[in-house]
């Protein structure tokens, strides 16, 4: 038998080889492995996005510390968009040619599109952080993958909250009205309310729906219509500067709704909002994905946010900053299943992804063939003391829904 | 041509066929990275020379120029979208659509003798509306934007604009190019003396029996119709078209960048505006990032910091300046 065994032949041969390749390769793969994947973080921390650019960015700078408590190994590379497709475009191109082995970004979608012909080119894979346009993922790009709703989504879950919370609250609405601005994001809210209002079976009737220029001076003229119309509930879609002179006005005209909820859309709970108003800002309602509280990363998120940055509330930005995070998670995770940094594994690791384990609320991160994570919910957050609190879904919810608000008069 | 390549002296020659010959043979050494600033390098340099023959040549101040550019790619991608009309058929829509709009914008303009900085706010009226009216157009994909499906598998479609890179920089070179050369010719020609006439005093052109009405009209209609055709080009390079960007001001202002601190007039002013500008920002990039400045809009800073050196000390542009260092004669306008 041994004799058989040692003599040598083409099959032995065979196989003696691949067993040597695979104990030589053995230390290569454990040092792909240990070695961080190189992402390319494309954000517009300035021009007109920076606001919201450079709050996704306090979450980019927080998130290799945070990925590393949980055995995950990322180098960042941060570059600035300027809000401008022509940037992100050349510089993810850059980027790649520096050896980024993923990219995250862009925050808004014009950007993703452009970024997201380099990755497919390039076969690099794109982990969009931000982004609601649909068409994103129905371009049929192998290269990109979004965890954040699209329009239709954040519409439709929010219209869905506004139902819940009703319920919740017992509260008898009759008639809204819709107003918003009429800039990009509020003319395709508008569409998608158009489209899904009608059948989202809500127990009320849109008596009207009113766009502003949220550039105005004032919205006294808009606010003197919504009051002529007296609606149970105000239904907005605003930015934070709009918001403000929107509240204002309201409370100069005595106009007290029963409530005043966005189906999805930020300005409610930007923190210049919190200053500007007060506790005017107080019982304001707005249906979007939220980070969950009770999660154990996002307790993790907010304890390396908070010293970072000690002029922020994590409570305000963990829209922007926890979507980012959960953006690298996503590529973090793939690198560290698939044990291989190069493009087609990697992609193919990130569209296999489960993660359960994450920030914002919702069941496990996972993609559709398209590469959209269909399975985002909305929260229902509402303001209270300055500070968003979730009241929706309940099982994440750390407060009850205040409905109808209390009026304007009283506030302290 | 003949006549245009014989007017160039001698070393002017030696220069510009060496600097063809680079550019053609560039991509052979250049990364995908650099490939994709000499893109926007040309595109800027065409669009630009578009403009500087409404306000270089024939003095017409427009601020709204994006508005040409935004059309000739929503229409030329609109047909594509629908009813698969290729670009190469699309840029004629395009083109045709864009001409329109500037001739109402200078009917009424120079019909009504709005002139100057008051013109420039009726092109930026135009544009301005016409994002409002693109926001609200369901057909056109409204606010939220038109998408032109990307197939990596129909990347062989040079003749669709279906390509990668490499088909947009030599696409975008033909274009700068051609437009120096219609340029260079409109210059010598006729009309071209007659704007330089309404440049410098309509008072004086008109006088002269020159018809300063249809010298305009002819000044917006072919700088429109060129502009829309680089809509059409940087269309089709990012499949996908915003109104808010497309007809943004901020976009017009790019278009005239390179001219200004070209030099406006001339032929080359434009080129080398957009040679200086797009790898002056895509430097400063690099330099912030490799100097730890990290801070966003250190860029920006350093960027309108040389703007303004350059326009200080280069008041008529840095062709001009560098015509006379290397020895060129005066052969332009």
């Amino acid at each position: 038998m041994t004799g058989i065994l040692m003599q040598p032949n083409r099959r032995r041969l065979l196989a003696g080889a691949v067993a040597s390749a695979a104990t030589l390769a053995a230390p290569a793969i454990g040092r792909a492995q240990s070695a961080a994947l190189k992402v390319a973080v494309v954000l517009p921390r300035s021009g007109y996005l920076a606001p919201a650019g450079q709050s996704c960015h306090r979450g980019a700078l927080i998130a290799p510390k945070v990925l590393a408590d949980h055995g995950y190994n990322v180098e960042l590379v941060h570059i600035d968009s300027e809000s401008n497709a022509d940037i992100a475009r050349t510089q993810t191109e850059r980027a790649i040619d520096d050896g980024a082995q993923a990219v995250v970004g862009a925050f808004d979608s014009g950007s993703s599109l452009a970024m997201a012909q380099v990755c497919e080119q390039r076969q690099v894979p794109l982990s969009v952080n931000i982004g609601a346009a649909p068409q994103l993922t129905e371009q049929g790009y192998k290269f990109l993958v979004r965890n954040f709703p699209t329009g239709g989504m954040l519409v439709s879950n929010g219209l869905s909250l506004i139902k819940s919370l009703l319920d919740v609250t017992k509260l008898d609405a009759r008639t809204a009205v819709f107003m918003h601005a009429n800039d990009t994001f509020g003319t395709a809210q508008r569409a998608a309310m158009d489209h899904l209002f009608p059948t989202a079976g809500l127990p009320f009737t849109l008596l009207d729906s009113i766009s502003y220029d949220p550039k105005a001076q004032d919205l006294s003229v808009e606010v003197t219509k919504v009051r002529s119309l007296n609606p149970d509930l105000l239904l907005v879609v605003t930015r934070a500067a709009d918001a403000i002179k929107l509240v204002r006005d309201m409370v100069r005209q005595r106009f007290e709704p029963k409530g005043i909820i966005s189906p999805g859309s930020p300005g409610l709970y930007d923190e210049e909002f919190y200053q500007a108003l007060g506790p005017l800002s107080d019982y304001m309602l707005y249906n979007l994905p939220w980070a969950n509280p009770k999660a154990q990363m996002t307790q993790a998120l907010e304890a390396a946010f908070t010293p970072a940055n000690p002029t922020f509330r994590f409570a305000v930005e963990c829209f922007n900053v926890g979507f980012t995070f959960e953006a690298l998670l996503v590529v973090a995770a793939a690198y560290k299943t698939a044990g291989s940094a190069t493009g087609v594994e990697l992609m193919q690791a990130v569209r296999e992804t489960k993660i359960a384990d994450h920030v914002m609320i919702g069941p496990p991160i996972q993609f559709d063939e398209k590469g959209q994570n269909v399975g985002i919910p909305s929260a229902a957050v509402q303001n209270r003391h300055k500070t968003p609190a979730v009241t929706l879904p309940v099982d994440v919810a750390t407060a009850m829904p205040v409905l109808p608000m209390p009026g304007w008069q009283g506030r302290t | 041509m003949k006549d245009l390549w014989s007017a160039i002296p001698r070393r002017g020659r030696v220069i510009l066929l060496v600097a063809i010959t680079l550019l053609l043979a560039a991509p052979m050494v250049l990364d995908r990275y650099l490939i994709s600033i000499f893109v926007l390098i040309f595109y800027f340099a065409y669009v630009g020379q578009a403009w500087n023959l409404m306000m270089g040549f024939a003095g017409q101040l427009s601020l709204g120029h994006a508005l040409y550019a935004g059309l000739g790619g929503y229409v030329a991608a609109l047909l594509w979208f629908y009813f698969g009309i290729g670009p190469w058929l699309g840029v004629f829509a395009g083109v045709a659509v864009a001409a329109t709009f500037g001739a109402v914008i200078g009917w009424l303009g120079f019909r009504f003798g709005i002139e100057g900085v008051y013109f420039a706010l009726l092109t930026i009226a135009f544009a301005e509306f016409t994002r409002i009216a693109f926001d609200n157009m369901a057909f056109t994909g409204g606010a939220g934007g038109l998408f032109l499906l990307y197939d990596a598998q129909r990347s062989h479609e040079w003749w669709n604009l279906r390509g990668g890179p490499l088909l947009f920089y030599y696409l975008g070179l033909a274009l700068a190019a051609a437009a120096a050369i219609l340029t260079a010719r409109l210059a010598r020609s006729r009309i071209g003396f007659q704007w330089l006439a309404v440049r410098e005093d309509q008072q004086a052109a008109l006088a002269l029996g020159i018809n300063v009405f249809r010298v305009k009209m002819i000044a917006v209609l072919i700088s429109s119709g060129m502009t829309a055709i680089g809509g059409v080009l940087i269309a089709f390079y990012y499949n996908n078209l915003f109104p808010a960007q497309a007809f943004d001001i901020g976009r017009s202002i790019e278009i005239i960048l390179a001219p200004v601190i070209g030099g406006l007039g001339t032929i080359f002013g434009p080129i080398v505006g957009a040679f200086i500008l797009t790898p002056l920002g895509e430097g400063l990039i690099a330099l912030t990032v490799s100097l730890g400045v990290n801070v966003p809009g250190a860029k920006a800073v350093f960027y309108g910091l040389t703007l303004m050196a350059i326009i200080t000390l280069r008041p008529d542009g840095v062709w001009p300046w560098l015509k006379r260092l290397l020895g060129l004669t005066e052969t332009e306008s």
